[in-house]
């Protein structure tokens, strides 16, 4: 039994560090040249540590204003995308109205149009509307996630029915027992759906780079452009950058991985 | 009968919301491609160029845009990084459809045609002719040749509807060492040298002596280094003599196994090169600043010289390079463009331009500035590629051509990978090239 768990926890630590393996190149391709960062090897470490590297990235483009500009976008697309799915979802899970369902289904339908469908529809709205290079551009075409109000829908779903019914009889109304019981409930999901959003905004590139004109606006994954030349990319500076770009995320993720995990397998159980 | 109701409106509401953005994000962004379409300029203060410079090459755009604005007293110009060259083609493809265009950005032949075709792209010609504003003959003349009439376009009275800009060559970089290894003290100056050295580096040392770049522009280049040519008259040449030479010459390299296919999107090549790993890469010009950066400042390892020839007499490669194009937008954002392309291409701002970024001048005037003689007299390698701009040719601006390329690089990896022979491989490219010439030759 022993030898069978320890069997297990070598399979499972060889597919940790497989997992793991391209992060730990990013990192140590961070501090190499580039000749040494270009050559196809799994060494990890540099020969010579080229710490100057992090003084050149931050020096070919303006990272500080980028991570402002995407934790503020970023941020306020993540608390959009939950106010709204946290009402859309209470909405469809508990309220009874007509053509409930129909709308449901036109909202799961919308999550089958592809981003590269209607990103020119979208930039002709931008710009007709003045907010061209602008964080109305970034946000607001965002603050509407149908993944997210169908995860809160079910999150909602799952909740026992006698809560609100004795919510109802304490003279609770819809938002009361939103705010006060249904909320707290649902954590895990809506941790979930902030995590998602904030990500996905975070990460996001080909949008970004479409509504804005100049550094005022723009985003960190703008910033990774600026290793490309026309003769290939500067790679031990790009994977500076990308780790430098990829802090955050991880940070956020290591916060917010206990609610993730909950939601995740919260999923295959009915109550 | 109620569920299947509600099954039936749901599924055609749903179509409805698909088809919509379908629709509205396919549609010709001008009825009938009328050519006196204008649009609202994206800045009304600023003449916007999108372009795709990055690192020190975009700086230095910076600061010439800003010294140009010192002097012009009309609408400044504001360069904006928007992307690599497809998401600018995204951006302004997208910005058609929206009505309103920056001033200028860069694009490739096959842009400029979709431009052309929207009615955004300005026709230069009464530019160029203008009194005031236009160019002299002696002006024009000073432009290389073929830089200019690869911006006019059949299709369109041969009217001139962009302007030169980042111009650069195929050339060929070498490994001394690798060579020397072999037993060899100078590059190939004919291909039968080429294919005999790369026999010889594998012979003596083991290892492959070239990476191919599977590359339209290459064997394009190698093609005019034949003495042939690529579009004549209308007519695709891919199944010339010069063509299938070229073909069998990567048909050796496979059978001998002297090269290998480096990776797509990739500069694997460039790599193996500065590791001493093979002798031969034929690449852009542009990439000459980053070779000096993996070979870290060695400049005793490794040359370059112009790619092997049929006849070193009469030499034959490709320029490439976008160009830029200025958008129908209001007289003054076109006014501010056009100066600003001249400035950029004048023989003062073009040695800058040419020695911090790499690329070429467009202008012959500008090889006899000082600046240029001083930094060939640096390193005889850095006068390689000037050399090789009186003998460079431009590669057809034909609708549907960037079609064709994608056919031409897939030739390329179909023999290197065995898949096919030379013979084979040029019957198939000329018959698609053909069949995508006639298509997009139709009146639309």
């Amino acid at each position: 039994m022993k030898f069978n768990r320890l069997l297990l926890y070598l399979f499972l630590c060889c597919g940790a560090f497989l997992a793991l393996y391209p992060f730990l190149w990013m990192l140590g391709a961070s501090f190499k040249t580039l000749n040494e960062a270009s050559t196809p090897s799994l060494n990890l470490l540099p020969k010579v540590w080229q710490w100057s590297n992090v003084t050149e990235t931050f020096r070919a483009a303006p990272f500080g204003l980028y991570f402002f500009n995407s934790f503020l976008v970023a941020g306020s697309v993540c608390l959009s995308v939950c106010a709204t799915s946290l009402m859309a979802g209470y909405a469809f899970a508990r309220l009874q109205f007509k053509g409930r369902q129909l709308l449901f289904f036109i909202i799961l339908g919308s999550m089958m149009v592809p981003f590269e469908l209607t990103f020119i529809p979208n930039f002709v709205l931008i710009s007709r509307l003045g907010w061209y290079n602008s964080y109305a551009a970034l946000i607001v075409p965002w603050c509407v996630s149908a993944f997210s109000i169908f995860l809160m829908r079910q999150a909602f779903l799952a909740l026992p029915r006698d809560f609100y019914d004795a919510a109802v009889l304490d003279g609770c109304g819809h938002l009361r027992f939103l705010v006060r019981i249904g909320i707290p409930l649902v954590m895990p999901s809506l941790v979930t759906v902030a995590l998602f959003a904030f990500l996905g905004s975070y990460n996001a590139l080909l949008w970004p780079l479409i509504v804005t004109a100049d550094d005022s606006c723009r985003v960190v994954q703008i910033g990774l452009v600026a290793f490309y030349s026309d003769a290939g990319a500067r790679l031990n500076l790009l994977m500076c950058a990308s780790s430098i770009i990829i802090l955050p995320t991880v940070l956020i993720y290591f916060v917010a991985q206990r609610y993730f995990v909950q939601t995740t397998m919260g999923t295959g159980i009915k109550g | 009968m109620k569920k299947a109701l509600l099954i039936a409106v749901t599924a055609s509401l749903i179509s409805t919301l698909l088809l919509v953005p379908l629709f509205s994000g396919c549609a010709p962004a001008t009825p009938g491609g009328s050519k006196d379409r204008s649009f609202k300029p994206l800045d009304p203060d600023f003449a916007v160029f999108w372009d795709r410079q990055t690192t020190e090459s975009a700086q230095l755009l910076q600061d010439l845009a800003a010294e140009f604005n010192r002097s012009w007293q009309g609408i400044p110009i504001k360069v904006e990084r928007a992307g690599n060259y497809t998401d600018i083609f995204r951006k302004v493809s997208a910005s058609i459809r929206a009505g309103v265009l920056p001033a200028m950005a860069v694009a490739y032949e096959s842009m400029t045609n979709d431009y052309i075709n929207a009615g955004a792209a300005v026709d230069l010609e009464p530019l160029l002719a203008d009194e005031e504003a236009g160019l002299s003959a002696e002006a024009l003349a000073d432009y290389i040749p073929g830089a200019l009439e690869n911006n006019r376009f059949a299709n369109h009275d041969n009217h001139l509807y962009a302007f030169p800009f980042a111009k650069s060559v195929l050339i060929l970089y070498y490994n001394k060492k690798v060579m020397q290894d072999a037993g060899i003290t100078a590059p190939p100056a004919t291909w039968d040298d080429f294919i005999n050295q790369c026999r010889q580096i594998k012979a003596k040392t083991g290892k492959y002596a070239h990476g191919v770049h599977a590359d339209c522009s290459t064997v394009n280049g190698m093609i005019f280094s034949q003495g042939g040519d690529v579009l004549k008259d209308g007519k695709c040449l891919y199944d010339s003599p010069e063509a299938l030479a070229v073909f069998r010459i990567y048909e050796i390299l496979a059978k001998e196994n002297l090269a290998w296919l480096v990776s797509p999107s990739s500069y694997e090549d460039n790599v193996a090169l500065s590791k001493d790993e093979i002798a031969f890469v034929m690449r852009s010009s542009s990439s000459f600043s980053d070779m000096k950066l993996l070979m870290e400042g060695d400049t005793e390892r490794w040359g370059i010289a112009p790619i092997p020839q049929k006849d070193p007499a009469k030499p034959g490669t490709t320029l490439y390079g976008p160009n830029v194009c200025i958008f129908n937008t209001t007289e003054a954002h076109i006014q501010a463009a056009w100066a600003f392309m001249k400035f950029l291409t004048s023989p003062e701002v073009s040695v800058r331009w040419s020695l911090e970024t790499g690329y070429l001048p467009v202008r012959r005037s500008t090889l006899h500035q000082p600046e240029l003689q001083q930094h060939w007299e640096k390193w005889e390698c850095n006068k390689v590629p000037y050399d090789c701009l009186a003998f460079a040719r431009t590669e057809p601006n034909a609708p549907g051509w960037q079609e064709v390329r994608d056919l031409a690089t897939r030739a390329v990896s179909e023999i290197m990978a065995g898949v096919t022979t030379a013979e084979k491989a040029a019957a198939a490219l000329q018959s698609g090239a053909e069949r995508i010439l006639a298509r997009n030759a139709r009146p639309q």
